[in-house]
């Protein structure tokens, strides 16, 4: 909390270019390649060399278990590979990643209940990526191991894994992700689990069971984040009332600028000074462009009109969204609308609340500018338009992440000095399990 | 951030204990074997042995005659009063032989196979490990047949904790079944480290005997318990896990179980990658339980030493899942191990409950037919039958009795003086006991470390290999 004086300073003068500036146009000079544009994108880079990116979600390892079920010669990441990935190594170096939280996510509908087993396989992906690249990425479990691997010029390699499902109810299987590496664990994807609701589903639990807030206080135990991206906003607060370490949210942005139930509303974002964790603006046009909602919720119509599921990929399914798009052109989001959110959030939760988390390669469309993971600069180039300080950004992209993660690595050795490891059950705590 | 975490804490790749206190000085005579001791005890014979109590002083008198700790613990000088007898004949050992086996055991401990203590303490109390909440296990309970006492007085230095995957549970409940037993092994070796101390290595073993703390090792039960998924084998290898026996009592997709009907005739392709694997990270690959054709098919294709964690001999009892003798004879070339169960239902023949003398008519068998190196011990303590109900969490779970003589872990001394009387030489009890299953480790682990950097993990699937998704 000895940041906040400085910032408060540096919040008002941004405050007010943000303000001045309509986004429109800003996007359009990111386009437009001016000697001020290269001026500002020279400043990013010089920015990124020092205080590098921490994302805090990338779907590489899923990508590389759909493309080619982890045959990693067919997918080498030392090479360029924009035709397949919106990752790879040249791509994250010329980007200014530091420190990747790889998402070790799976379905919730895997058919026949395998989301553990292919959780550790998205995890042993990780591992042999870091032990195939020895050279860009280094494990981190820490963030010690985040300023060693910092120090050292590689790419820090944390796990978070995306889904209640992945720890099927049970704490010592939470443990284990543990002991495996895994340091975030989000609490819901788009569907409820048994203790937790998440935001695209129907609420049941209204926010967490009991049981699920067993699974918070576990988290805080052993040291591992909760990550609160995807969840509904009563599961926010009941995790926020709980828990006793700062949270994350690995790839949220904020509602009040783009109303989308993926998106972090007000009231939540100013608890996060309080509890001093970190909510990382992610790039999903469908999330963040008021119009890009807009477009999708009316292509699901048109979807649903031709007696299709929305997310139908069947030829069928392909052809009626390509028709959709050629009479209805997707609405382009651009760094700007990212800036956008960064900027309120920034107002709302502080400067040292927030943070990046792009969700590349968990999404099929991507800003203009930010295409793939060589992008951040043009962003960090938007800010520093937008007058916010090197102090500033240095918090946004490196900064707070790795404070977020020591907080909760200190509160863990508190807590273990106090309590031994949970062995509730779902059964014991909210009864039989709803639906499983 | 410890606790949860004895893996992965510094570097990426190595599995690092969790770090115990520096050893306090230990008190039971299992441990911290004299230098003195050391070097007598392999080369002697038995009649050594016979008269050896008699006449030696200094380093085996001392050894022989230190009080083990607890109720459970007895000296052969202590003869039992009849309340204690009431329920357990006296074996018929020689008093002086079952002296010579608690020094043998103080020298070289018994390396157990298979110890069911996980699975019934999750039964009874919900792994609820509170001190005092359930069970201490610093004190013997009369319904647990482990406990500290007793494997001190036992002479256990070695145990393999059986990592249990529940009747019928496939896919992830039988993962997160196989991760929470994981995970309360290791809470087990926190809770109790004046007692255990973890053991991932064949070296980390003498470790902990030197430091008078039982080798803790995990042993994943059933090939269940990665879900046909090598990445999920890796996970549980991260985790700590050292052997994993491919079946239980019903066939996995990839191989077929002794209990079951065959399907597959053996190993699938897919269950020849998961054996190829497990050769690659210096997993040992345990065959009890597997059919007869997965054995053959394993050792023709395994590049490591096997293991039969908890087994019979076929020639005497001829039970499915029991390892006939054309295996055993195979075992000295593959360097393996078949470790002789005490499971009562497994041992006994003609009509009479399982004695210890049963248990010793195997080991004969075992040594006569695969040779004294390829011999070991596998009390099976705490553990069910093998096939057993579901059973609920109620806290009435009773494990099964264990045949008459070697009633709890504090029984192996009188098992060793039966097979000295049965004439073992002493260098054969050695092997028995403590010296093949560091071999095999040791197999395993070379193996890997020959293979290792010639293999790249195998991404290989059930769906590509077999053409079925588990």
């Amino acid at each position: 909390m000895t940041e906040e004086s400085e910032v408060s300073e540096t919040n008002e003068t941004a405050g007010a270019a943000g303000t001045a500036g309509t986004p429109g146009a800003a996007g359009a000079s990111a386009a437009g390649g001016t000697a001020e544009t290269d001026d500002f994108l020279a400043r990013a880079h010089a920015l990124l060399a020092d205080h590098p990116v921490v994302d805090g979600h990338n779907d590489l390892p899923w990508a590389l278990r759909e493309q080619v079920r982890y045959d990693l010669d067919r997918r080498d990441i030392a090479a360029d590979q924009s035709d397949d990935l919106h990752t790879d190594l040249p791509r994250l170096r010329a980007g200014g990643v530091g420190a990747q939280f790889w998402s070790v996510y799976v379905r919730s509908d895997l058919p026949g209940g395998h989301a553990v087993s292919a959780t550790l396989e998205q995890i042993d992906c990780v591992r042999q990526l870091a032990d195939r690249y020895p050279q860009d990425l280094r494990l981190a479990f820490t963030a010690d191991d985040m300023e060693q691997a910092r120090a050292e010029g590689r790419i820090a390699s944390l796990m978070g894994a995306e889904g209640g499902h992945s720890i099927d109810d049970s704490l010592a299987t939470l443990r284990a992700l543990y002991a495996l590496g895994v340091r975030y664990l989000t609490l819901t994807h788009n569907d409820n689990v048994a203790w937790a609701d998440s935001a695209t589903d129907e609420p049941r639990a209204d926010g967490l069971t009991r049981f699920g807030e067993e699974v918070v206080r576990e988290m805080n135990r052993i040291g591992m984040l909760v990550d609160l991206s995807h969840v509904a906003p009563a599961t926010m607060r009941d995790a926020l009332r709980v828990s006793e370490a700062p949270v994350l949210f690995s790839h949220s942005s904020a509602r009040a600028v783009c109303d989308h139930p993926r998106n972090i509303p007000d009231d939540v974002l100013e608890s996060l000074a309080a509890n001093g964790g970190t909510a990382m603006a992610t790039f999903v046009p469908k999330f963040i462009l008021p119009e890009a909602v807009a477009w999708t919720l009316a292509a699901d119509e048109n979807m649903r009109a031709h007696g299709l599921h929305h997310l139908d990929t069947t030829a069928e399914g392909k052809r009626v969204q390509r028709a959709y798009e050629a009479a209805h052109p997707r609405p382009m989001a651009t760094a700007a609308t990212v800036a956008d959110h960064l900027d309120h959030m920034r107002e709302v939760a502080g400067v040292d609340h927030i943070g990046i988390g792009g969700d590349f390669d968990g999404t099929a469309f991507t800003p203009a500018g930010l295409e793939d993971v060589s992008g951040y600069p043009n962003l960090i180039a938007e800010l520093l338009r937008r007058r916010w300080s090197t102090a500033d950004l240095s918090k946004l992209t490196w900064r707070n992440a790795v404070r977020t993660l020591r907080a909760a690595e200190d509160v863990a050795r508190d807590l273990q000095s106090r309590r031994g490891p949970s062995n509730a059950t779902i059964e014991e705590l909210d009864g039989a399990a709803p639906q499983d | 951030m410890a606790d949860t975490a004895p893996v992965l804490q510094g570097s990426p790749r190595a599995f690092t204990p969790a770090p115990a206190p520096e050893p306090a000085p230990d008190p039971a005579p299992a441990a911290g074997p004299d230098p003195v001791t050391k070097n007598d005890a392999a080369p002697k014979n038995d009649s050594a042995a016979r008269t050896g109590p008699a006449t030696r002083t200094g380093p085996e008198t001392r050894a022989g005659s230190a009080p083990p700790t607890g109720p459970m613990a007895r000296t052969a000088s202590e003869p039992r009063t009849g309340s204690e007898t009431a329920s357990v004949p006296a074996p018929a050992a020689d008093p002086a032989s079952v002296t010579r086996a608690r020094q043998l055991l103080a020298v070289r401990p018994v390396a157990d196979g298979h110890n069911g203590l996980p699975w019934t303490l999750r039964l009874r109390s919900g792994h609820d490990l509170t001190p005092g909440h359930y069970y201490d296990l610093d004190l013997a309970d009369a319904t647990l047949h482990t406990s500290f006492p007793a494997l001190r007085a036992g002479g256990v230095g070695a145990q393999f904790w059986s990592v249990h995957v529940p009747p019928g549970a496939v896919g992830d409940r039988a993962v997160s079944a196989t991760l929470d037993q994981i995970d309360f092994v290791h809470t087990l070796v926190r809770s109790y480290p004046e007692s255990l101390r973890l053991a991932l290595t064949a070296d980390a073993i003498g470790d902990a005997r030197n430091r008078g703390r039982i080798a803790s090792l995990l042993g994943a039960a059933s090939g269940h318990a990665i879900d046909s998924s090598l990445g999920t084998l890796r996970g549980l290898h991260g985790l700590g896990v050292r052997t994993m026996a491919l079946t239980h009592d019903r066939n996995t997709p990839w191989a077929d179980s002794a209990l079951d009907e065959p399907r597959a005739g053996g190993l699938t392709l897919f269950g020849e990658e998961v054996i190829r694997e497990m050769n690659r990270l210096g997993m040992l690959i345990d065959l009890s339980m597997s059919s007869i054709d997965v054995m053959r098919h394993t050792l023709a294709l395994s590049k490591a030493p096997v293991l039969f964690s908890h087994s019979a001999a076929a020639a005497l009892t001829g039970r499915p899942g029991d390892v006939p003798d054309d295996i055993l004879e195979r075992l000295p070339v593959n360097g393996g191990l078949c470790m002789v169960t005490f499971e009562p239902a497994r041992m006994a023949r003609g009509t009479g409950p399982a004695t210890l003398a049963d248990v010793a008519d195997h080991l004969d068998h075992v040594r006569e037919v695969a040779g004294a190196s390829h011999v070991g011990l596998s009390g099976c303590y705490d553990g069910g039958p093998e096939t057993e109900p579901a059973t609920a969490t109620d806290g009435t779970y009773e494990p099964l009795p264990r045949p008459r003589g070697l009633e709890d872990a504090s029984r192996y001394p009188y098992l060793i003086a039966e097979l000295l009387d049965r004439g073992w030489s002493e260098t054969d009890i050695a092997k028995l006991t403590w010296e093949n299953t560091l071999r095999v480790l040791r197999g395993a682990e070379f193996t890997a470390r020959a293979g290792g950097p010639r293999r790249a993990p195998s991404m290989a699937t059930i769906a590509r290999l077999d053409g079925a998704r588990r």
